[in-house]
This record gives structure tokens, C-alpha cells and sequence, in this order.
């Protein structure tokens, strides 16, 4: 395994030897030599069996569903296949659930007039609309000096309406004859 | 076939899948422990080369077996072990070095020289060829990206081009073509390096 080591001291020890002509290569070829000696480098003692107890003792990878051997390999590919587009089904049928039964707030309900005087339409000829909360005009008296007084009826105005004496005593005889009748229909 | 057979039945197979599943990763890990006894020290001579850090180099392994074990499900669809270790751990190397960007302990002489061979030779020849190698790496250092990693991977004699393309990810021209031009840099910077003296 060794046997450049002893070579190559022997071409370092006078590196100025060389031809001026084949400088380059001597100078490639030493270079070259010094990475071939690194690279004859003997292992260190032990080393296998440190990487075989490094190997135990790592942790191993856990696995979060056990997916069986015989279930794997490349005869499963489309089990798995299968399971990752199920996987996604639910997820994406869950989401979409999720956001068709919430609903977005309402906005507010704006009565939308037409326009006036739009054509082919009904105009409004110019009527406003008067909302309901609000009392109608009020309508302003003029301020008078004298108050108005109310209307009292004149005692001298009544008027006496002069009966005949006969045509009042028929009168009373019909009432008194009425009565009788009266009592005996109760 | 009676219904409590048939129950039993069912309930025997149902407890074979877990049985069967045990054998199996048992038999994944042992497959992983395999490539471990084979590859490591392939691995961690490629990590040490880039990292130059004994430890940084041994941890970089242990990761890109960490990462095998986690594919081991796909180990048998890899069709050169080899080639595919070293990409692993050619990438976690990369990644290390660009986010570390800690100082290689070779860059020190003293450990350069305690880390490479130098059989036979005196204490003076010694000192004098880990200083060769220190320039030689800063050097390297100094070569683009691209240039660097392919001539850093031709140094591994078991890698051939067509694997070095493999493992950078890059066509077989390509890394000919890299590697050529690293060639000349490096002679031009070792050439520069020199020429003040």
C-alpha cells in the first residue's frame, strides 16, 4: 500500500532537477504524487467496527404509520398510491364542507330606487318620499294681538217657536192615550 | 375448511408480515455491516483527502453510512456500491468543507510530516518533504472548484475516469479535460511558487 512514500521524498528533496522543458511536468506529476499519498493514507484502527457500532446505536427513523413490507416495494406503488389520494380526498371534502356550511356575513340591504326618468320605466313625477319617523310639516300660526274668542251662543238669538194651544193639546191627549199600550205590552 | 381454521389461518398470516419484515431488515443491516467491512477505509481516505482531518473524515463516513442505512431499501437498485459510497461521501465532504471552512490540520508541517509515510528517509529529509507536500496542497487550494476535484479524485488510483465522471456527475470528456487543465495550473503555480527563490 505504501510504496510511493519513498519515491516521492526522493523527487521533493531536489525539486530544482528537472529540465527546464519538462519543468511543468515534473511540477504536475509531484503534485499529483502528494494527493496520491494522501489518498494511500491507511485507515485509522477500529474504524469499520466504529462505524458498525455507530450504526447500531443511531436512532432509528419512526415511522408514523407502519406500512408492511409486503405492502411496499414496487409492486405497492399503487397502494400507496391509493392511500395518498384518499389522504387528500378527505382533506379537501373536509375543507370544502367547512367552508360551504359557513357563511359570510350579510351586508346591509340597500333599497336600490330606479332612476328617474329611466327609459321605459315609471317616474315618480317628482314625488320624495317622506319617511315615517318623521312628523308631518308643522304648520306655523301667525301670532295675532288678540286671541280669538269662541263663538257663544246669544240668549237673545234662541228662537221661541209659538205653538197653537189646540195643536198642544192633542199632542198631550196622544200621549196620555199612548201609555196604556205601552204598560201593557210590558 | 372450517371458520376457526380459516381464522387461524388468517391470523397466521397476519403475524407472518411482521416476521418477514424483521428477516428482511436484519438482513438490509447486514448487507449495510458488509459494505462498512469493504468500503470504509476507501471512504475515509477519499473524506481525509479533501477534509484532511482525521476526525472530520471518520464522522463524514459514519454519516454517509447513516445515509445508506436510511436507503437501504434501495440498496439493491444500486448497481456499483463503490462508485455510489464515494459520491455519498464526496458530497458530504463538499458540504462539510463549505461550511466549516475550518484550517486542515496538514496545513501544518510538523503534522504533515507525522501523517505522511516517509520510510527510511532522515529526519532532515523528512522535514524537507513535508514542506514539499504543505506547498503542493496549498497549491492545490488555489485551483478552481472544478479543476481541484477531479485531480484530487484521479490521485485514487482505484477510481478510473470513467468512475470520476460518475461520481462528480459529469461526462468522461469532461473530466479529461479538467483534468488537463488542472495539470497545467498546478505546474504554473508550483513553477510560480518557486520562482521567487
Amino acid at each position: 500500500m505504501n510504496s510511493h512514500p519513498q519515491s516521492i521524498p526522493a523527487q521533493t528533496s531536489n525539486p530544482g532537477s528537472a529540465s527546464s522543458g519538462s519543468t511543468s511536468e515534473s511540477a504536475s506529476s509531484a503534485a499529483e504524487q502528494t494527493l496520491r499519498l494522501l489518498a494511500q493514507l491507511r485507515s485509522p484502527e477500529g474504524l469499520e467496527d466504529r462505524v458498525i457500532a455507530g450504526l447500531h446505536s443511531a436512532p432509528r427513523r419512526g415511522r408514523i404509520l407502519y406500512w408492511p413490507r409486503t405492502l411496499g416495494g414496487s409492486g405497492g406503488a399503487w397502494i400507496r398510491g391509493a392511500a395518498a389520494a384518499a389522504i387528500v380526498f378527505v382533506v379537501a371534502g373536509g375543507g370544502w364542507g367547512i367552508y360551504t356550511r359557513v357563511q359570510p356575513a350579510q351586508p346591509a340591504r340597500v333599497l336600490v330606487m330606479p332612476r328617474a326618468g329611466a327609459a321605459g320605466g315609471f317616474s315618480g313625477a317628482g314625488a320624495m318620499r317622506t319617511p315615517e319617523t318623521l312628523h308631518g310639516p308643522v304648520v306655523a300660526r301667525p301670532v295675532t294681538d288678540k286671541p280669538i274668542e269662541p263663538k257663544t251662543v246669544k240668549k237673545s238669538s234662541a228662537r221661541v217657536v209659538h205653538l197653537p194651544l189646540r195643536a198642544l193639546q192633542s199632542d198631550a191627549n196622544g200621549a196620555v192615550a199612548s201609555q196604556p199600550s205601552a204598560t201593557a205590552a210590558k | 375448511m372450517s371458520t376457526s381454521q380459516a381464522i387461524y389461518a388468517g391470523w397466521m398470516e397476519i403475524q407472518n408480515i411482521p416476521v418477514d419484515d424483521l428477516a428482511r431488515t436484519q438482513a438490509e443491516e447486514a448487507q449495510v455491516a458488509a459494505l462498512v467491512t469493504q468500503y470504509a477505509g476507501a471512504l475515509y481516505r477519499v473524506a481525509y483527502s479533501v477534509l484532511r482531518n482525521s476526525a472530520d473524515a471518520e464522522d463524514a463516513v459514519q454519516e454517509a453510512f447513516m445515509r445508506v442505512l436510511r436507503h437501504r431499501d434501495t440498496l439493491d437498485e444500486v448497481r456499483d456500491h463503490r462508485v455510489w459510497l464515494i459520491r455519498i461521501v464526496w458530497n458530504i465532504v463538499l458540504d462539510r468543507k463549505r461550511r466549516a471552512k475550518t484550517r486542515p490540520e496538514t496545513d501544518d508541517v510538523a503534522e504533515l510530516a507525522r501523517v505522511l509515510p516517509c520510510g527510511g528517509l532522515s529526519a532532515e529529509e523528512i522535514a524537507s518533504a513535508a514542506q514539499h507536500h504543505a506547498k503542493v496542497l496549498g497549491c492545490v487550494e488555489k485551483l478552481p472548484a472544478k479543476e481541484r476535484q477531479v485531480l484530487m479524485l484521479s490521485a485514487f488510483e482505484e477510481l478510473s475516469s470513467v468512475e470520476i465522471a460518475e461520481v462528480l456527475g459529469i461526462t468522461e470528456s469532461s473530466v479529461r479535460s479538467r483534468l488537463f487543465r488542472a495539470r497545467i495550473l498546478m505546474a504554473e503555480l508550483l513553477n510560480h511558487s518557486r520562482s521567487p527563490r
